[in-house]
């Protein structure tokens, strides 16, 4: 089943078109993989669809609900969460305090307005320190998240963006900066992430990651679909070849 | 007259005391600078507003003492959001002197309200009771230090105020969403807060605020006037300036400072020289340290 399908998607900047005519559908469950050039509108596109600009055009169906022109916060009410090209951290809270704020409570089952705002619970609790443990950041969760090493905040903005409990989950080059090792772990907790039914949407550069991890890529240039299909038709596709090294 | 060591203690003393409604002001100034990097102009005035609200409804209602300092904040609380929507809520969130001529506008209109709802003359506040009567001597060595029991009360209640504002600030999830606005607004939204409520709700925390504080300056005086609005605005934001925008502990520390000098200055040369060096005090920190005490560098991406 479709989680999100995003149909004859466009977004102009005045004149210029960042994205262009986009269709695709995500499976719920998979992971899904989008690359394409500098400058191929994959950034525009994951903040269009978060909310965050606009579209000019084209419809977005989360569930099979169109969410075009909802806010942010509403997509994050809605099941959908990300991360940063550049970290975005609250910087002067520590870093349980960042999980805290991004924690939602299942306001259906238990919580009431006074409860989220103010209230202590324990599944709150439960769930932080499953992601502390999760990101490898158990000793560190009363340091402030501006004194935390790269790589950290690297994996404390993935917490984060799954603190808010989401189905569908924006990485937006969550590998950029890292090295070998740090890639490895990275995909391993990508993989955990779907194997507890999360859906993955992955921007990135590292194709060593991109193609090892996704259930099924497209490929951008211009705005544009200029491929898609599972990893190794992409990877042989003439026209992404034209697109990354030219003629 | 003959001005001792002791007397400028004294001063100093009762400055600091009243210092702290100069505190709670700066800090409603910091807490919306620090969420939305705005000045909020019309602060003031939604604080003194606030102030009348609780004098007003008391009176009508013939309420006792204390349902004004009850009351008072609760109106300030109200007429800073509405500031909020009027001012603030619909302007472009990129356009900084919009909102800002905006806020001046509520600044005039709440200060015109008063004065045309009560001829432009001065009302009588409640003192604070038993304390405006109760007074505290220390010996100290051979000199005498007095305190004055309203003004210790206007502290007490002034620091109440401050420690309740920082645990909603540090301890509970508004606060931090509140603090997570006001350094990743973007993110902050994709954690799934909303920045309109959260926004509200830092005007709501900063007018019960300043309402308390217009409730204190006016008991402390016993009277209320629109005349309080524009040199509270001003003290405000000199405090502000001072402690640095955006800081919270700046602005304390800050309006205590002000507040012990003006006092000194009082002293020493009368009231109509007193503001001139207050003033002067803030053109010495903006040409030598514009950033105040604690103002951070802005940083963001």
């Amino acid at each position: 089943m479709s989680i999100l399908k995003v149909d004859n998607l466009c977004k102009n900047f005045g004149g210029v078109q960042a994205v262009n005519g986009l269709n695709f559908e995500i499976n719920e469950g998979e992971i899904f993989g989008l690359i394409g050039p500098n400058g191929s509108g994959k950034s525009t596109t994951i903040n269009v669809i978060c909310g965050l600009y606009q579209p000019s055009e084209g419809s977005i169906f989360l569930n099979g609900k169109k969410i075009n022109g909802f806010k942010p916060n509403q997509c994050v009410d809605m099941g959908i969460s990300r991360t940063f090209q550049n970290i975005r951290l609250f910087g002067d809270l520590t870093v349980w305090q960042n999980l805290w704020v991004a924690w939602k409570d299942d306001r259906k089952n238990q919580g009431s307005w006074f409860s989220n705002w103010f209230g202590k619970s324990e599944s709150r609790e439960k769930l932080i320190s499953e992601l502390l443990s999760f990101s490898g950041l158990e000793t560190r969760a009363n340091d402030l998240a501006s004194n935390l090493s790269f790589g950290e905040q690297r994996r404390l903005e993935l917490a984060r963006a799954v603190a808010s409990k989401p189905k569908l989950i924006f990485l937006d080059e969550p590998a950029a900066g890292m090295n070998k090792e740090e890639v490895k772990e990275l995909r391993d907790r990508i993989f955990r992430l779907r194997d507890l039914g999360i859906t993955i949407f992955l921007v990135e550069h590292v194709m060593d990651l991109v193609m090892n991890v996704s259930n099924r890529i497209t490929v951008l240039n211009f705005g544009k679909a200029i491929s898609e299909g599972d990893p190794e038709s992409v990877q042989n596709d003439k026209a992404v070849q034209e697109a990354y090294f030219g003629q | 007259m003959n001005i001792e060591f002791i007397d400028i203690v004294q001063a100093l003393i009762d400055g600091i005391l009243y210092g702290s409604t100069y505190a709670l002001i700066g800090l409603g100034f910091t807490l919306i600078f620090g969420a939305m990097e705005k000045l909020n102009m019309a602060y003031a005035a939604s604080s003194i507003g606030g102030a009348y609200v609780g004098l007003g409804v008391s009176v009508l209602l013939s309420l006792p003492l204390y349902a004004i300092f009850l009351i008072g904040p609760i109106g300030g609380g109200l007429l800073s959001v509405l500031v909020y929507i009027c001012c603030f809520r619909y302007l472009p969130s990129n356009n900084h002197l919009a909102a800002l001529m905006a806020s001046i506008g509520g600044l005039f209109f709440i200060d015109e309200i008063i004065s045309h709802e009560t001829d432009g003359s001065p009302l009588d506040f409640p003192e604070l009771g038993i304390f405006s009567e109760a007074y505290f001597e220390i010996e100290f060595s051979d000199m005498f230090l007095g305190f004055r029991g309203d003004l210790i009360f206007v502290m007490f209640a002034s620091f109440l105020a401050m420690l309740m504002l920082m645990y909603l600030l540090y301890r509970t999830r508004l606060g931090l969403a509140t603090r997570a606005v006001s350094q990743q607004p973007i993110a902050a939204q994709l954690c799934g807060i909303s920045i309109h409520q959260t926004n509200s709700v830092t005007f709501i925390l900063a007018g019960v605020l300043g309402g308390i504080a217009g409730c204190l300056a006016a008991a402390s005086v016993g009277v209320i006037s629109p005349l309080l609005v524009l040199p509270l605005t001003v003290k405000g934001l000199v405090v502000t300036v001072i402690g640095g925008l955006g800081s919270i502990r700046g602005a304390i520390i800050a309006g205590l400072l002000v507040g012990g000098l003006e006092s000194v200055f009082l002293l020493l040369r009368g009231v109509n020289e007193r503001d001139i060096y207050v003033f002067l005090l803030l053109f010495v920190f903006l040409v030598f340290r514009p950033n105040g005490f604690f103002g951070a560098e802005i940083d963001r991406d």
